[in-house]
């Protein structure tokens, strides 16, 4: 097998009728151009032509998609949203870090605008979530935990201790009893390990 | 180091001093204790910890706590605090209060303000208000107004007269139902006074002299006794205009 090449994008790689595009490439005036700087990948499809694209790294990255169950944690909370940095995608983890926002009407099923974001989550809290859009170029992506399968799963009481929740809306510190808001998420039987 | 926590009632007690809080085992009849601990105690299981330097005082039945001497303010909900207006963005007014973040004035938060209606509030106006929200993750915001949307004496306030800053100790004393310090104070001669959690105070006499005296005397008031401010009180009762 040769080595891999490198491109940079803007890079015209071959022309329509040798190749089909596939990820990492665009299409213009008939000829393959590359978006991204990485390594030249041919597939053969089979009868058809072979696919050609451009990856940063030998696998190719999962993006969150619209509709996608994310894990991730907050790292700052507002009166009107929440700020949270996605860490897995499905049961993948990311390399990078992106920047998810959960708004406050988007925390819960019902009763929307009586929420209040610190009754729901804290900084350092590991929240289950699903996008509901990508945004746009400036933004982040939009979450969303109105079900009752997302919402937080792992958090720590202020005392440091790893709280067990109660019932949707409480969790308990072990050490000091004490009882704390969250958002909590019920989580499938077969997915909690003792 | 371990000892009996009721010992040490009106001792100097600093941060680090562990307590525990089970009975010895020779008195086995008597039931064990619920304690209820106050600000700068913290449980951990079977052990009381101490968290703040200061002196320890107890309650009956069962509350402890440690009375400190800080002038630091953290913000608490439903506390009153007097802020300054420091800016004006959009719908809501930045208010210093102290605190380690400014805190957020809506302008809709003031009795009779509507949309079209908006409250005279201008930069570096003196504001006493009460903390809606409160905690070490969020911004603090304010509220003038209570829940029935009454102002109840909170609002914008403050022409003429002095804003001074005292310990959190000498303001819980003022704010206490029977304030010796007002009580002698306000024999002097007439002023007004409002009174801050977060360590302000504003005092405005009849003249500009008088209100000087009056600041003077309560800061003073910090580090005395009851004794030594009677007899400070009564000197300057007699040497008073």
């Amino acid at each position: 097998m040769s080595p891999m090449k490198l491109c940079v994008p803007g890079d015209r790689l071959c022309s329509k009728e040798d190749c089909m595009p596939g990820t990492g490439v665009y299409l213009r005036h008939g000829y393959i151009y590359s978006s991204l700087a990485g390594y030249i990948l041919r597939k053969n499809e089979g009868e058809e032509l072979p696919v050609i694209s451009v990856v940063r790294d030998t696998e190719a990255q999962l993006l969150p998609d619209v509709g996608a169950i994310v894990t991730c944690k907050v790292t700052s909370i507002n009166s009107r949203f929440a700020k949270v940095h996605i860490l897995y995608v499905g049961s993948t983890p990311l390399k990078d870090r992106f920047r998810g926002t959960i708004r406050k009407e988007d925390v819960r099923a019902t009763e929307k605008d009586r929420v209040e974001t610190y009754k729901s989550f804290r900084p350092g809290d590991i929240v289950l979530a699903k996008v509901i859009s990508l945004g746009d170029v400036q933004s982040n992506y939009l979450l969303t935990t109105a079900e009752n399968e997302l919402g937080v799963v792992v958090a720590h009481s202020e005392a440091g201790a790893q709280m067990v929740p109660i019932s949707w809306c409480e969790m308990q510190c072990p050490r000091t009893h004490a009882k704390e808001f969250r958002k909590v998420a019920r989580v499938q039987p077969e997915y909690l390990h003792t | 180091m371990l000892n009996s926590f009721k010992d040490k009632i009106g001792d100097v007690l600093l941060p680090g001093d562990v307590f525990s809080v089970q009975m010895p085992e020779s008195i086995t009849d008597s039931k064990p204790e619920k304690i209820v601990c106050g600000p700068g105690l913290r449980r951990n299981g079977d052990e009381v910890l101490v968290c703040k330097s200061g002196v320890l005082r107890h309650k009956p039945p069962n509350l402890y706590w440690i009375d400190s001497q800080q002038r630091r303010y953290i913000p608490v909900k439903g506390e009153s605090v007097i802020g300054i207006v420091t800016a004006k963005s959009g719908d809501i007014f930045k208010v210093d209060i102290g605190a380690s973040e400014q805190a957020s004035l809506s302008y809709l938060a003031f009795e009779g303000a509507t949309k079209r209606n908006r409250p005279n509030v201008q930069v570096g106006d003196l504001v006493y208000s009460q903390l809606i929200i409160a905690n070490k993750d969020m911004e603090p915001e304010l509220a003038c107004i209570d829940s029935c949307g009454r102002a109840n004496g909170m609002g914008v306030f403050g022409a003429g007269g002095l804003l001074f800053k005292v310990s959190l100790g000498l303001v819980r004393r003022l704010l206490a139902p029977q304030s010796e310090i007002t009580v002698d104070l306000g024999k002097l001669f007439p002023f007004e006074m409002v009174v801050g959690l977060n360590g302000r105070v504003w005092v405005k006499a009849r003249t500009a002299q008088q209100t000087l005296i009056v600041a003077n005397m309560l800061e003073s008031c910090e580090n005395m006794t009851a004794q030594q401010r009677q007899v400070l009180f009564r000197r300057v009762a007699d040497g008073s205009i």
